[in-house]
């Protein structure tokens, strides 16, 4: 059997992986900032916003954005894009909003008692 | 809601989703790529930039799959495919096991339909465990006893109703239905109508309401004899008046009285009799005008009645039955004709009254059969336990032959709990289609029980259909099946050896799994063992039954009833008389018939008995004596030999000196030591004269003692008649249509009914024994060939897992017979050790069904040894092939195979 070698590319930059958990809230917020959004866009608003720190495995959008979809927080319609290809747009649903709600208030108590911890020095 | 509804819709368009995905995933990276060379990459670096980033695109559209949340009901679908696959790949097994579940499950569900149905099941009525029920016994008849806790009479029910603080409602029952020949309209023709007298309360007692029409109420039964109302059940409307809407303004014609039909009761309610039907409901209040005539309304001390109440919420039993033992000898005592003698105070402050509740109604099946049909419920359990054990095996001799598969399954990285879901999902729609057909195989067992325990051609109405209780028994008992026989093999055939799988095909080594398959083919063997000897006392027990002597020759004698309540003459109209005797002497004059008779009895139809009292000696007050009203051939008719004296004949008239035939018992223990004959005695105050002594004969069970019986003429004594008997030579269908044509030629309205031989109706007197006695066998020989199964399969499989070794025997000078031997030493050893842990087990089961047995005693030997002996020798036959291959296996072969 043929040994698997990882190789490690020059072209990779250094990059924070996002933290567990916050997939949704980056997408909810994403889709609430930018309107309607196809997987890309979304992918590349994150790493715009994060000035290229956050690195999303682009393909892990997918699964979440079904599963979104499932648990009706976006919409998805069929679209064109800018270069005339058809895209699958993502809008916020009412419910999505008041998830992202949640999501951020969730988000800022986790990062709040991290940082009291981390300043307690 | 909306959750389930998109996850649904995904599920249904999945292809579409599916497609959808991959769009835009493609164009994700596409999108990805041309930005990659827009910032200056080669056109490849930018591809593989593209999917670096994206990630691992299968996993990602394996993850989004998941996502919808269908994956279980895909591996499910997946894994049924693969089962159905195997199922089919190795057809024999899949027959044996299916075969084997089909008949152990629909055994089970076949009988506890019928535990069900008799014992278990709530009345069709409002609130049902509110209902309890006067006496505990469920007698049914008509007693003149005084303090009789069992049967009330009409005056006792009003008073109770009235007194009683502890039921809401009350309601009367007569304890026998009547079976009337009666007239629809005008109709010519007469048709058997089954009427229940009840109290005027009872339907608003049990809080049943008409579906058209309405029910009885108090009003219809305030004064005796002008209310002739009907209510009639679902099924008589249906069957009679085909569902007519306009039924209500039928008449129904019983007796004298022309009825009208006031409602039609609900299609589920049946009464409160399990096992009965009745096609309608009269008030008490007619009781004496629908024959025969049962009734007595005005009595104080005729009691035929059940008494049942509705219990007033927060009343408990105990309460209850306080209140029903102060006001039991307060009422009776208050009855102005109550002139108790000193035995009737004694009886009367000895008696008890006991309450039961009503909830499953009373029932007439239960007596005889609740105790067969747990018995049977324990036998099939055990069956379908052997079954399981055997199926087990048998998945276990084919997961070792998957061993290989299934190792490279897990070594390709399937999980073990992956796998063992697999297999068992094989087992499950193994037993689901095992308990699929068992439903099937129930509904056929069931007509036949149905037929089994009817008397003739009447089947009991008893509702032993699929419902919804039964079909969670079944499946229930269904899943518990997959589980006991699936899990094993399961956890046995994942247990990982994967080195050793891999590299040899033969799979696991043979000690590894042997111990398992052979404890289960040994605790077959036990468990057939505790069967079989059940089975061999059962039927000695039925031959036992069929060879006592009952003291009456029951073969060559077809019986029948007559229903001469249709004449319209009362008992005693002469008429009546002279018609019994134009019946009888035309039939005495047919070719093949050797002699016939009337008579009130003949076997197992119950009886009329009283004390007697014989002057000179002492009446003993537990002694009831049966009186059979006969005609003058009975004694011929039934060949039972007069011992002394003679029997009746012409010169016994209605003006002549009254006479009597007394059994033997009664001549030895009730009258003086010298010959009864001449003698006198009195059934209450008629006096008799003994002219005969008749052999004793038994009249209510072949296991119960020959009682005291005497015999009446007919001349002498109002009776409105129902048997008649004939003892025939030549062909039975043949005289049965002479007997017939001849009864109908003196009288053609007379309704003939349960025309048979006399034989069949003594059998169906134990038709619980005969059933339990046919199955415990049919069953017990199904366990010995599952057994079989179970063994001939063991040594198969060890046979050919040993063939290198035979081989080596072989080679070295073992002869064949030596090898055949030994194979068939190793069942034979099996076999013991079934039997040495089956014996203790057997014996103590036996135990349990001990009062069920007759002329044995419990550890009856010879059940035992013929037991034992069909074990060893199915063992032995299960054997056979298994040796015969070991000895033929060529030492050539073998070796090379090695």
């Amino acid at each position: 059997m043929a040994a698997l070698i990882r190789q490690k590319s020059d072209a990779d930059i250094d990059r924070d992986e996002i933290p567990p958990g916050t997939l949704y809230l980056l997408i909810l917020k994403t889709l609430a900032v930018g309107g309607r959004l196809h997987g890309y866009e979304i992918a590349e608003s994150i790493q715009n916003c994060s000035d290229e720190v956050l690195q999303v495995e682009e393909g892990s959008l997918y699964p979440a954005l079904q599963r979104m979809l499932i648990k009706g927080w976006v919409t998805a319609e069929w679209g064109v894009t800018a270069g005339n290809r058809r895209a699958r747009y993502y809008t916020l649903t009412p419910d999505g909003e008041k998830q992202l709600g949640i999501e951020v208030s969730q988000f800022q108590r986790v990062m709040g008692a991290i940082s009291r911890i981390i300043q307690t020095a | 809601m909306g959750e389930f509804r998109r996850r649904l819709n995904m599920l249904l368009h999945r292809g579409r989703f599916q497609r959808e995905l991959d769009e835009e995933m493609r164009l994700h990276l596409e999108l990805r790529r041309q930005q990659q060379i827009a910032s200056g990459l080669t056109p490849e670096a930018a591809h593989r930039s593209a999917q670096r980033r994206f990630g691992n695109m299968t996993r990602i559209k394996e993850k989004s799959h998941m996502a919808w949340g269908w994956d279980w009901l895909e591996t499910l679908l997946q894994d049924a495919g693969h089962g159905l696959r195997s199922m089919l790949r190795t057809p024999a097994i899949t027959v044996v096991a299916l075969t084997s579940l089909a008949l152990g499950i629909g055994a089970n569900t076949a009988i506890f339909s019928f535990l069900d149905a008799m014992l278990l099941r709530s009345l069709p009525v409002r609130d049902p465990q509110q209902l309890v029920k006067l006496g505990i016994e469920d007698w049914g008849g008509i007693t003149d006893s005084f303090a009789c806790t069992e049967l009330y009479s009409y005056p006792f029910y009003r008073q109770f109703q009235r007194k009683n603080a502890v039921f809401s409602d009350t309601a009367a029952v007569f304890s026998m239905m009547n079976s009337v020949h009666g007239f629809v309209d005008d109709r010519q023709e007469s048709q058997l109508i089954h009427v229940q007298t009840v109290s005027g309360t009872y339907f608003q007692t049990l809080g049943v309401g008409a579906q058209m029409g309405r029910v009885l109420n108090d009003a219809d039964d305030s004064s005796e004899g002008d209310h002739p109302v009907l209510v009639i059940s679902d099924g008589f409307w249906k069957r009679t008046f085909g569902a007519d809407p306009s039924v209500l303004n039928h008449k129904l014609k019983l007796g004298n009285v022309v009825y009208d039909i006031v409602g039609v009761a609900p299609a589920e309610f049946f009464g409160t009799k399990v096992g009965e039907a009745p096609d309608a409901w009269a008030p008490l209040s007619m009781a004496d005008v629908i024959p025969p005539g049962w009734g007595n309304y005005k009595a104080n001390f005729s009691e035929s009645l059940y008494i049942l109440g509705r219990l007033k919420p927060g009343v408990t039993m105990q309460q209850a039955t306080a209140n029903a033992n102060v006001l039991f000898p307060q009422i009776l005592r208050g009855f102005p004709d109550a002139k108790p003698t000193q035995e009737n105070i004694a009886d009367l402050a000895r008696a008890h009254v006991a309450l039961k509740s009503m909830a499953s109604g009373v029932s007439d099946l239960r007596r005889p059969y609740s105790e067969p049909l747990m018995v049977l419920m324990v036998i099939v359990g055990l069956v379908l336990l052997i079954a399981c054990a055997n199926i087990a095996n048998l998945l276990l001799a084919r997961s070792t032959a998957r061993a290989r598969e299934l190792a490279v399954r897990q070594a390709l990285g399937a999980s073990r709990s992956r796998i063992i879901r697999q297999l068992l999902t094989e087992s499950m729609m193994l037993a689901l289609a095992g308990g699929a057909l068992g439903i099937a195989f129930a509904a056929a067992a069931n007509r036949m029980l149905l037929g089994m325990i009817s008397r003739g051609s009447d089947t009991v109405p008893l509702d032993v259909s699929l419902n919804l209780r039964l079909l969670a028994f079944t499946f229930a008992v269904t899943v518990c099946t997959a589980l006991l026989f699936g899990t094993l093999p399961a956890l046995r055939a994942t247990r990982l050896q994967l080195v050793e799988n891999l590299k040899s095909g033969r799979g696991a080594s043979a000690a590894g799994r042997s111990p398992l398959a052979k404890i289960l083919v040994v605790s077959q063997v036990a468990l057939s063992l505790v069967l079989m000897v059940a089975a061999c006392l059962f039927l000695r027990t039925l031959v036992n039954l069929n060879r006592v002597d009952a003291g009456f020759n029951k073969e060559n004698v077809l019986r029948l009833d007559i229903d001469s309540d249709i004449t319209g003459y009362k008992d005693d109209d002469l008429r009546l008389k002279l018609l019994f005797k134009q019946i009888e002497d035309r039939v005495n004059a047919l070719p093949g018939v050797k002699a016939a008779s009337f008579s009130a009895f003949t076997f197992g139809e119950g009886s009329w008995n009283s004390h007697i009292r014989v002057p000179g000696m002492p009446v003993n007050r537990n002694v009831d004596v049966d009186h059979n009203i006969i005609g003058n051939r009975y004694f011929s008719t039934m060949q039972i030999p007069i011992l002394a004296g003679r029997a009746f004949d012409s010169q016994d008239t209605a003006t002549s000196q009254r006479v009597a035939i007394i059994s033997e018992h009664v001549a030895r223990t009730l009258f003086p030591a010298g010959s009864p004959i001449g003698r006198t005695y009195f059934i209450g105050s008629d006096e008799k004269m003994v002219i005969g002594v008749a052999r004793d004969v038994k009249l209510h069970g072949l296991d119960r003692p020959a009682g005291y019986i005497d015999y009446l003429p007919y001349t002498q004594r109002e009776w409105g008649f129902g048997d008649f008997e004939v003892r025939y030579s030549g062909d039975f269908s043949s005289i049965a249509t002479e007997v017939q044509r001849a009864i109908h030629a003196v009288d053609r309205r007379l309704p003939i009914t349960h025309v048979m031989t006399l034989d069949a109706q003594v059998a169906s007197s134990f038709a619980n024994q005969t059933i339990i006695a046919e199955l415990s066998v049919f069953f017990g020989l199904m366990a010995v060939f599952l057994s079989c199964i179970g063994l001939y399969g063991l040594m198969s499989y060890l046979v050919g897992r040993r063939t290198g070794e035979i081989g080596i025997r072989m080679a070295l000078g073992a002869n064949r017979a030596e090898v055949a031997w030994q194979v068939l030493r190793e069942i034979g050893l099996l076999v013991l050790a079934g039997i040495v842990i089956g014996l203790p087990l057997t014996l103590s089961g036996i135990r349990l069904v001990r009062n069920m047995l007759y002329g044995l005693s419990g550890t009856d030997p010879l059940s035992l040894m013929a037991a034992t002996a069909l074990l060893l020798f199915a063992g032995m036959a299960a054997g056979y092939l298994p040796a015969r291959r070991a000895s033929r296996v060529d030492p050539v072969v073998a070796l090379r195979d090695e």
